[in-house]
Parts: structure tokens; C-alpha cells; sequence
């Protein structure tokens, strides 16, 4: 007998397993998806969120699980609930990759105001999660206009703001339980008159776009030193380790050492071409990577820039006006991000607004008859990516969901109409399988503050 | 006359000819008021001549708008157009005054050259009501009435309504603001046609008067409190509070003013008293955000349980540089149960009707050609206008955005800035 499995062998893998399976590291995610369904959507019309549209197709879920997709899927099973799609459509679930729902909740509140630490110019230790009010409405009318996960951003005071958490849209009773398993951690920068503003103001720096660049490179520096310390500190033998006190934790500079080891996703709010462009200097200085610049009103200048770099252009589909750096407006703009270089681009449309992420489909719908109007030729296909896939590859939570492929989450939305009509309305939505909202049956989540706030036994939105 | 003043002179004629007639053929018309119907329009002098199944003049210009749909041209209600370029610059607002309240008027610092004209226009917006900052409790200014043809010879309606607002602010209670506002109009009413007639005289009544020499109402101040009575010049009161508006229903049953409220977010709590006292309401239908504690009953729902109750309603949007954005909140409320004849009335004839803006609003023989024939269905933010008529001008369609637009879709070897 070469090898024989002994009990006691067994016994001592479960017992160094167990705490590696249980061990949760703090603000880990306890996120339990609601019960799977198990569904055959028969004769569906289906953006898969991969530039393609199926037509009269049907679509298969379980365990949470996109299962199947195809012309004619027949399974007799007494468990299997069929769902008549025909007519309707099925996009992926809608991501927003910018949000401050939960850090800027409504009622809009001085004292529930908690997206922007603006007491100093770089707050790297903070994170937006730790502000969240999970009592919030807003998620529950997100989730009505198809958003199944967004994206919590600290706001765009700070030159850099702290760190963005991605959030499933099940409103639970811990910020934890409603985080994205295994998303990673984002970063929030700033550029240009946010910053200079605030900080200018106060007669301390930055007080110019030029104190602005200065004030990220010397924090990449001090980030730079501390992992070089790091990592001089963890290269030694454990003897050696024992004779020094290893490096003292700092929350800022673990942030953005977090970036320098590329296990943190840099997000940056900026508007103006050139300043996008300096910003992927200093990317380049430092050694890191840009996932996406938010907002970017002048995107459309540097197209090419973005798709060489590999960065997203998160935007909205006609936002202007509202200060300096908005001014340069097309509509067209996030059909230019998407299509430069042969349609290498990456573009999504953002919402940065409670009342946007509810019709994330409209925007996205404008941006493309813009881009064509323009001159494009850009199917609804490939403009759905802008609301799905593409914000989950920002997100870094691309291999679970954003698209419906086989073996993806079944984070789902049934549209009554096509979703690029302003009548179109989410009349089920999906997270993991688990039905979250049904308009017809009238099942949606109601927070606590909706609860008893305008009839003593009432829900505030029937 | 010799031959080439001759030229010139036909050519004269001819241009102003192809500027003042238009015949636009076979297109789907909601004309403001009814259900749509398929007619011909024959614009002249501006005004619309003739609305008939089948207009046969040899017009200077023959549109085919088959399979179009034709509206009035959007009316925007409560705006910032002309008065605002950029938000963050406060050099380029004139929307808020330190000495005038009551009686500030933005009339004369409209710019028809601002770049959110042409914007606005170009996605079918041909006139707007600005208001000024809400810079004072209960009243704070005069609403005007403005084309936006980018005409430097502003045309307008001067001052057709004082604005206010009643709600939970970080200053005093609302009832101070209620007791105040009843205050002002108590004084408005006590003003004679005669007193009206000096600034001395109405100087004199404010610093005789408790409240308005309190308030250091200036005489035009109080002569818009006189207009109240004597015009019948419409309050347009921000309010969203279910309680605050049946303060404010009171208010104007007690003193027979015209009252329309604006943003009205709880108005669903109490649509059967604002019908049964004729106030209109400006409403943006997809704020459904319990934005404040005024505002815990906003439903997506509001504009479909407003009309049902029979209310007249109009359409906003917080942002004055995409206001257009009216229409898609439009289609949003008949995507939540109003009518789509409704919608288009909210868009266009209620806000004539409600600031008595005659002869816009509605296409109908005589009056202004304020038109917009659209590529498809006007309440799809996807569809754009192919033509937008004011005053019967054929106008230009393109804006700052469509020019960079061009810039950067045009590859050229030559930098961007030597590209028009």
C-alpha cells in the first residue's frame, strides 16, 4: 500500500483548514445571496452584455447560475418555473460604476453627509464603506430601474479620497453583508477645480491644478518608500524579522501601496483632457494603473489616449454646464471613448446621481443615438456593455457578472420593452438567481426609514 | 431704377418670402390640446396661417414631415436659461440680488447669446420662464418670460410672476414664513391704483408699514406686491410639504390670488384640493427622492395620481443647461401612468395657459409659429427635432456641441485648432 488516508490525517487537514475556511478578515463580506430560483425564461429577447442581441431566446437559470442559452431549451422538471418572455427583453443586470448611495443618503442631511472627508487633501485611510447608512431608500428605486451592484465612491474633495467599495444592491443590515464577495478595493482620486477649490479656499494647497499634481506625486512617494519598506522587512528570514519591529501599519499608505501592488483599482473623477493626460503620467511615474476616469466631459478629446492606456471612460450621457471643466459637452462623447481605436475603447455610462441610476438604459440610450448621429454605426448591442459589462470590468468583478454567459451570476433584468425605450420598465430583476424586485406582484425592499414615516402603519412609496 | 437695384431688390423679396413662409406636409400634429391628427401647416408671417388636410400654396419652402411627429414648441417653466452660463462662475450668473427681493427682476440681464439657448433649442426648447435665486423667505423675485430665438432684441414678457418658497430651511419656522407672507399681502392689497403711480409714494407706504419697513422693501418691491392684486400676477411657489400646500391652498382662497406651485413633491397627498382650486404645478416627475423631510412622500408615481385628479401640470428638471431634459421626464411619467396627450400638454399648452402666455403654446391657426417637427416620438430622449420653428423662423439647429462634435469626428492631419 503506497498511500493510505489516515483518519488522523484527515482530522488535522480539517483542523488547519477550518480556520482558513471560517477565518474572516475584518470588513470581509458576509453577503448570502437570496434563494435561487430556478427559471426558464422561454422566447426572451436578450442583450448579453457581449455586443450581441439573441432573438427569441431562451435562457436558463439555476443555483444561481446563468446555465444555458439557446433556441430551444426544453427541460421537464416539476421544480422549473417558466417564465413567458415573449415580447420582452433581458439585459444583464445594470451596474453603476459611480455611486454615493449610502454616504450621501436622502434625505439629504448634514448629518447623514458622509462622502467626503474634506479636512485634508489626501485621505487614502479612509473608506467609503465605513460611512454607509444601509437604511438608505435610494437602493430600493436603484433596483427598480434594473441596478443589481454599484459602486460606492467617497466624493471628489480630497485629491485622494479614500477607498470605494462594491456593493450588491440587497439592502441588508450591515454595510458587510451587502458587500460584493471578493470585489476589490478601489481608490477615488480627483482632479481640477474640486480639490483646488475646496483646499484654496482655506488658503492651504492645493489652491491650483499644478498643486494638485504635486500633492498626488509626493503621496506616491511616501507610498513607494513604505512598500519598498515592506517588502525589504518581509524579504528577511524569520530570524532577522525577530530582531527588528517590523514597519508600523499605516492606513493611508496601505491603501496606496495596495495600488503600487495593483490589488487596488485607481478610480479618478477629472473632466479636462489634459489633465487626464498628466494623470496617466503620473500613473506611469509611479508604476500603476488608471481603471477608469469618471465624469470626463472632455473625454472625447483624448480617445486614443484612453483606449492605448487601457482606461475606461465612466460618463454621462449630456451632464454640463456646472462649472469650468464642464463646459466642452457632445453627446457623442461616450460613443467617441468607445469607439477609438477600431472600437478598442472602453465606455460607461455613469450615474454620480439617485435619480440617473434609475434609468441608467435611458442614458445609455441617448449616448447612442448621439454617437450615431455623429456618424457611428453602433448597434443596441454594444451600447448595453456601457450599463453592463463594461462597468464590471472596472469593478473587477467581470468574471461573475455583467454579461449573461453561461457560468456567470444570474444577475438578470427583464424588461417589459426594449430597454433603450423611455417606456421600458424593469419588471424583474435578479441578484445571484434570487428574484429581488417583481413589479407585477408589487415585491421590492422597503428600508426601515420607508417604514411608518408618513402613515403611522404605511410604507413611504406604496 | 437701373437694373442692378432691381436685382437687389427682387433678391430682397425673395429672401424675406422664404423666411416667412413654410409649408410642412402630411406630418402627425399634436397640436397642444387634442389627440394627434394628420394635417398640413402653412406658416406666414411668423404665425401659423392655415392648419388643413390638404394646403395646396406654392410656399417658398415645402417640408415632408410624413410619418413626423409636429408639437408646439417646448415651453420650459422654471429655469435658469439666459441668466446662467456656468454654475461654478458666479460672474456669469445674474440670477440673485443683495438689495432688491420681492421686486428683483432678471429681465434685463437675459443673454441671448448663452450657449444654453442654442443647446436648448436645438433638442426643441423655443421659450423659457427664468426664475431667480430662492435667495429670500417667502418671496424672492420676478419670473420672466423669454424666446429663445438668440435674438439680441430680447423678446420676452417682462416680470409675469413673483416666486417664493415655503418649506423646512435652516433658518426660522415655517409658520414665521406663512405669518410673513400673509403679512406681505395684506400690505400688497391695502396699495391703491394711485399709490402706484409715484416710487415716492410707495416708499412712503413701505416704511409706514411694520413688515415692509422691516423687510426694507424698496418701491419696486412693493409694486410687485401691488401687481399681486391688481394684475393678477401668479405667485409660483416652491413648496413640497403635503401640510404647507393646503397652507398655501388657503392662503389663496383668503386673498382670490393666482397661485402656482412648483416642485410639489408631496402634492400626490392632497391632488384633490389642488384641483378643486385650479393650481397648476410644476413638477419634475422623476424625482422620486426623498431629498428632505418636506419631500418623504416622492413618488415616481406623482405626475399619473396629479392628472388623474384632474390637475394641470408642467414639467421640470433641475439642471437649466440640459432643461430640455423635460421631455424625457415626461416620457418617464407616462411610463408611470399618465397620459401621453397629457404629457405633451405639460410640455407645452399648460405652461401658456397657467403664466397667460398667449398665442403660443398650441398649434392653431393665429397664432405664433412656435413649432418642432421630430424625428419620431418626441418623449424618447433618443429622438432628436429635425426642424424647430420660432415665430415661423426656420431656426439653426446646431450648437457649441455640435461644433466640437464635428472638431473631433473628423480625423484631419492638421491639429484640432486649425479645424472649424
Amino acid at each position: 500500500m503506497l498511500f493510505r488516508k489516515s483518519p488522523k490525517l484527515i482530522y488535522l487537514l480539517i483542523l488547519f483548514a477550518l480556520p482558513s475556511l471560517s477565518e474572516r478578515e475584518p470588513f470581509d463580506s458576509t453577503y448570502k445571496p437570496l434563494p435561487a430560483q430556478y427559471i426558464l425564461f422561454k422566447n426572451a429577447n436578450i442583450y448579453d452584455g457581449e455586443s450581441n442581441e439573441l432573438q427569441n431566446s431562451d435562457l436558463l437559470i439555476k443555483d444561481g447560475i446563468i446555465q444555458a442559452i439557446g433556441d430551444e431549451i426544453a427541460i421537464e422538471d416539476e421544480q422549473l418555473l417558466i417564465v413567458d418572455a415573449t415580447g420582452k427583453w433581458i439585459t444583464p443586470g445594470i451596474i453603476d460604476i459611480h455611486s454615493h448611495m449610502g454616504v450621501y443618503p436622502a434625505p439629504g442631511v448634514r448629518t447623514s453627509s458622509d462622502g467626503n472627508e474634506s479636512t485634508s487633501p489626501v485621505t487614502a485611510d479612509v473608506w467609503a464603506e465605513h460611512s454607509i447608512w444601509v437604511q438608505d431608500p435610494q437602493y430600493a428605486l436603484a433596483l427598480k430601474g434594473g441596478v443589481t451592484t454599484f459602486h460606492i465612491l467617497p466624493g471628489s474633495a480630497n485629491l485622494i479620497g479614500g477607498r470605494g467599495v462594491t456593493v450588491k444592491n440587497l439592502q441588508r443590515n450591515t454595510i458587510q453583508s451587502m458587500k460584493y464577495p471578493d470585489a476589490p478595493h478601489s481608490l477615488k482620486m480627483a482632479c481640477g477645480e474640486n480639490p483646488k477649490r475646496v483646499y484654496g479656499n482655506r488658503g492651504q494647497a492645493p489652491s491650483t491644478r499644478m498643486g494638485n499634481f504635486a500633492g498626488y506625486r509626493k503621496a506616491w512617494i511616501q507610498a513607494e518608500n513604505y512598500l519598498k519598506q515592506l517588502q525589504e522587512y518581509e524579504s528577511k528570514s524569520d530570524n532577522a524579522k525577530e530582531l527588528e519591529y517590523a514597519p508600523r501599519r499605516n492606513l493611508e499608505m496601505e491603501t496606496l501601496a495596495g495600488v503600487l501592488k495593483d490589488e487596488i483599482l485607481v478610480h479618478i473623477h477629472c473632466y479636462r483632457a489634459e489633465e487626464m493626460a498628466v494623470m496617466i503620467d503620473v500613473a506611469k511615474e509611479f508604476n500603476y494603473k488608471i481603471t477608469a476616469f469618471h465624469h470626463g466631459v472632455e473625454a472625447y478629446k483624448i480617445a486614443d489616449l484612453l483606449a492605448d492606456n487601457g482606461i475606461c471612460g465612466a460618463l454621462w450621457a449630456d451632464w454640463w454646464g456646472f462649472k469650468h471643466e464642464a463646459y466642452d459637452m457632445v453627446q457623442a462623447n461616450i460613443a467617441i471613448v468607445d469607439q477609438a481605436r477600431n472600437g478598442t475603447g472602453c465606455a460607461i455610462v455613469h450615474s454620480d446621481d439617485e435619480r440617473g441610476i434609475q434609468r441608467l438604459n435611458q442614458e445609455a440610450a441617448k449616448a447612442w443615438s448621439a454617437g450615431n448621429r455623429a456618424g457611428y454605426n453602433i448597434s443596441k448591442a454594444r451600447a448595453i456593455n456601457w450599463i453592463t459589462s463594461n462597468p464590471a470590468k472596472a469593478a473587477g468583478i467581470y468574471d461573475r457578472t455583467g454579461s449573461i454567459v453561461a457560468g456567470k451570476d444570474a444577475d438578470l433584468v427583464l424588461w417589459s420593452k426594449n430597454p433603450f425605450s423611455v417606456y421600458a420598465l424593469a419588471e424583474k430583476v435578479y441578484i445571484d438567481g434570487g428574484l429581488a424586485f417583481d413589479r407585477e406582484v408589487g415585491f421590492y425592499p422597503v428600508s426601515d426609514f420607508d417604514l411608518g414615516i408618513i402613515k403611522p402603519s404605511g410604507v413611504r412609496v406604496e | 431704377m437701373n437694373k442692378y437695384s432691381k436685382l437687389f431688390l427682387l433678391s430682397l423679396v425673395v429672401a424675406q418670402l422664404s423666411a416667412e413662409q413654410f409649408l410642412i406636409k402630411g406630418g402627425t400634429i399634436f397640436d397642444g390640446k387634442n389627440e394627434a391628427f394628420i394635417a398640413d401647416i402653412l406658416i406666414e408671417d411668423g404665425k401659423v396661417a392655415k392648419i388643413s388636410s390638404n394646403i395646396s400654396v406654392r410656399a417658398n419652402e415645402t417640408i415632408d414631415a410624413t410619418d413626423r411627429i409636429i408639437t408646439p414648441g417646448i415651453m420650459a417653466p422654471q429655469t435658469q436659461i439666459g441668466i446662467i452660463e456656468i454654475g461654478a462662475i458666479s460672474a456669469t450668473k445674474d440670477t440673485s440680488s443683495d438689495i432688491y427681493t420681492i421686486g428683483f427682476s432678471i429681465y434685463d440681464a437675459f443673454n441671448p447669446n448663452s450657449t444654453l439657448v442654442p443647446w436648448n433649442r436645438s433638442n426643441g426648447v423655443t421659450s423659457a420662464i427664468s426664475l431667480p435665486d430662492l435667495d429670500y423667505d417667502p418671496l424672492s423675485g420676478l419670473a420672466s418670460f423669454f424666446l429663445l430665438d438668440s435674438k439680441l432684441q430680447v423678446n420676452g414678457i417682462k416680470d409675469l410672476a413673483i416666486i417664493g418658497e415655503i418649506g423646512g430651511s435652516t433658518g426660522g419656522s415655517r409658520a414665521e414664513s406663512l405669518a410673513l407672507l400673509e403679512d406681505l399681502l395684506n400690505f400688497g392689497i391695502s396699495i391703491s391704483d394711485e399709490d402706484a403711480l409715484s416710487d415716492e409714494e410707495l416708499g412712503d407706504l413701505a416704511e409706514d408699514n411694520k413688515i415692509a419697513s422691516e423687510l426694507d422693501l424698496t418701491p419696486r418691491d412693493t409694486r410687485a406686491l401691488y401687481r399681486v392684486f391688481r394684475e393678477n400676477l401668479p405667485l409660483l411657489m416652491r413648496v413640497n410639504r403635503a401640510s404647507d400646500i393646503l397652507k398655501l391652498i388657503e392662503i389663496k382662497k383668503k386673498f382670490n390670488i393666482n397661485l402656482i406651485i412648483m416642485d410639489a413633491q408631496e402634492a400626490n397627498l392632497v391632488a384633490t384640493d389642488l384641483a378643486e382650486n385650479n393650481i397648476a404645478v410644476i413638477i419634475n416627475p422623476v424625482d422620486n427622492i426623498p431629498d428632505s423631510f418636506d419631500e418623504l412622500a416622492s413618488n415616481i408615481n406623482l405626475a399619473a395620481t396629479l392628472e388623474s385628479a384632474g390637475v394641470t401640470i408642467m414639467f421640470s428638471e433641475s439642471r437649466s443647461h440640459n432643461y430640455h431634459l423635460i421631455r424625457q421626464n415626461a416620457g418617464n411619467a407616462v411610463a408611470n401612468g399618465m397620459s401621453y396627450l397629457g404629457a405633451i400638454k405639460g410640455l407645452t399648452s399648460n405652461v401658456a395657459s397657467s403664466f397667460g402666455i398667449s398665442g403660443r403654446g398650441t398649434i392653431q391657426e393665429g397664432n405664433n409659429a412656435d413649432i418642432v417637427i421630430w424625428e419620431g416620438d418626441p418623449l424618447e430622449p433618443s429622438i432628436m427635432p429635425l426642424n424647430v420653428f420660432i415665430n415661423g423662423e426656420n431656426m439653426d439647429l446646431s450648437s457649441r456641441a455640435t461644433s466640437l462634435t464635428k472638431r473631433y469626428t473628423n480625423p484631419s492631419d492638421k491639429p484640432n485648432t486649425y479645424k472649424k
